[in-house]
């Protein structure tokens, strides 16, 4: 599903963000990404949407490499991924329906399936008493919860979480990490970035550390060791 | 298309100052264009009537095959009528028109040269058709309406080409307008454009509210110029009409609605291209 093939990646101004990262993930896994802060979480992610792309080397989705993607391709891309933001992103003058039909909206998907789609993402997530309030309105894990709903309505193949659970309580965290593991049982390819050790040691999962911008540990079977 | 069309109407209304100053300059441009245009009908319009009525006269010498000649002259491909006027049909008009020529004619006889009177297709033309008569045998002299028609043609067509450098200069000044609009449009929609960028939404589906917004602005700025045109110009016809009564000033609907529908559709064009133009550049520079 995704690979990393000798990839480098440097900011302006600043060097190696990541440097030298090889890695598979296949289909239908739940991986976890851990690493301090600044450790080059956001930026493993990015480089999958193709916010950026690699200084050196090459990134693959679905077997292609995403500097093959041009305009309307890369959109294409993008409508197979899901991600949940770590400043999740909301649009401060929608509400929370119209945040979630939103990412429907911008794909095309027709008016007439976004009160079915939006509603059940919604529901997933545990917000769906809240559709006519305003992001302002929510508390941040509630927000979350709103940005994982617009993440998952697109039905995508592969599910993005950075820091999905990084203002949440732990009674939250695990519900929100339950409703990725449910996503991930219908098939999606899931990762999900965290600091939540507490997480990451009691629903195991294939465990990835990065150690500024290097890859120093990939455990199959999961556990906290930064 | 109802989601772009409401998404175009409220940036217009986001960024009110950009939108009224492209709207205010796009209208002033169509207006003068439009102006410019009927103006330029009725020189046109000018000049064919002062081409109809512009003469060259061949004066011949006594003894001259006057026939021979105007037959000859017929055969030019430019000129358009010939009448042959001999020495006393001269001399009977001049009398008509001036009563003292007949004391003159007691003193030396009928000075009036036998004359071919002729007329061309194109004024442009009546210099050369007179310097080839005037090489005829039998010809003394030419004369033709030169001065005065090579005078009204060139200052009539400084006026056109002045307008039209003008119309030139503010259609680029508008252009830079609509782009600089456009750019706060879509400066104050980056947040919004990022996100739908990362949730998958074509480029094309993220400048279609920007383009738009543009074609919109220029059709209104199409129809207001077209509404203040009409009036103000039949108005101005009319004062001309009533000042210079010769002047065939072009009055007919027939001639000036297609110019009102032309203003609309380069204004829509003018607004079109200047959004392409804008979104091209602009969201690129964007993530
Ligand atoms: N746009 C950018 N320009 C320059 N440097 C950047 C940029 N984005 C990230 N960096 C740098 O790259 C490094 C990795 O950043 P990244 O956001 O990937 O870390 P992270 O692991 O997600 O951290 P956190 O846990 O705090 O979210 C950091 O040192 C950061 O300063
Ligand atoms: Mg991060």
């Amino acid at each position: 599903m995704i690979e990393f093939r000798n990839v480098n990646l440097d900011y302006p101004g600043h060097a190696a963000a990541l440097s030298n990262i090889q890695l598979f993930i296949g289909k239908g896994e739940f991986v976890y990404l851990v690493g301090q802060s600044g450790a080059g979480k956001s930026s493993f992610m990015n480089l999958i949407i193709k916010r950026h792309l690699p200084t050196q080397g090459e990134v693959l989705v679905g077997g292609v490499p995403l500097s093959r993607y041009r305009g309307a391709a890369t959109a294409g891309l993008r409508r197979q991924i899901g991600m949940v933001f770590q400043d999740n992103r909301l649009l401060p003058h929608l509400n929370v329906f119209d945040n979630v039909a939103f990412a429907l909206r911008v794909t095309g998907v027709p008016q007439r399936e976004w009160q079915t789609r939006v509603l059940g993402a919604l529901r997933t997530v545990g917000v769906e008493d809240k559709r006519t309030a305003w992001p302002l309105q929510l508390s941040q894990g509630e927000q979350q919860r709103v940005a994982i709903a617009r993440a998952i309505v697109g039905e995508p193949l592969l599910l993005l979480a950075d820091e999905p659970t990084g203002n949440l309580d732990p009674e939250n965290s695990r519900e929100v990490v339950k409703v990725l593991q449910h996503v991930n049982l219908r098939g999606t390819t899931v990762l999900v970035a965290t600091h939540a050790r507490e997480l990451v040691e009691s629903y195991r999962h294939r465990t990835i550390t990065l150690r500024q911008g290097r890859l120093v540990r990939d455990d199959p079977h999961g556990g906290y060791q930064l | 298309m109802n989601y772009h069309l409401r998404e175009s109407l409220a940036q217009m209304r986001g960024n009110a100052t950009a939108t009224l100053s492209t709207f205010i300059t796009m209208t002033l441009t169509l207006l003068i264009l439009g102006f410019v245009v009927l103006l330029t009908f009725n020189v046109d319009r000018t000049l064919s009537q002062l081409e109809s009525q512009v003469e060259i006269a061949a004066f011949l010498s006594d003894g001259a095959d006057g026939k021979a000649l105007a037959k000859q002259v017929r055969n030019l491909s430019p000129v358009t009528d010939v009448r042959l006027v001999s020495k006393e049909e001269v001399l009977s008009e001049m009398q008509r028109d001036y009563p003292y020529t007949k004391d003159a004619v007691e003193l030396t006889g009928n000075p009036f040269p036998a004359t071919l009177r002729l007329k061309v297709a194109h004024v442009e033309d009546s210099r050369e058709v007179a310097g080839l008569v005037g090489q005829m045998k039998g010809v003394e002299d030419v004369e033709y309406g030169a001065g005065y028609v090579d005078q009204t043609v060139k200052t009539l067509s400084t006026i056109r080409t002045g307008g039209y450098g003008l119309v030139a200069l503010l259609l680029i000044g508008t252009l830079f307008n609509i782009l600089n609009a456009v750019r706060v449009a879509i400066y104050a929609r980056r947040h919004e454009i990022s996100v739908m960028r990362l949730l998958g939404a074509t480029p094309g589906f993220i400048r279609t509210p920007h383009l738009i917004e543009g074609v919109l602005l220029g059709l209104l700025a199409g129809l207001l110029a077209s509404g203040l045109l009409a009036p103000a110009y039949l108005y101005l016809a009319r004062q001309v009409d009533l000042l210079v009564p010769l002047l065939p000033t072009i009055t007919d609907l027939a001639t000036i609605s297609p110019v009102l529908l032309g203003l609309l559709l380069l204004g829509a064009l003018v607004g079109l291209l200047g959004s392409l133009f804008a979104t091209q550049r602009y969201l690129r520079e964007l993530e």
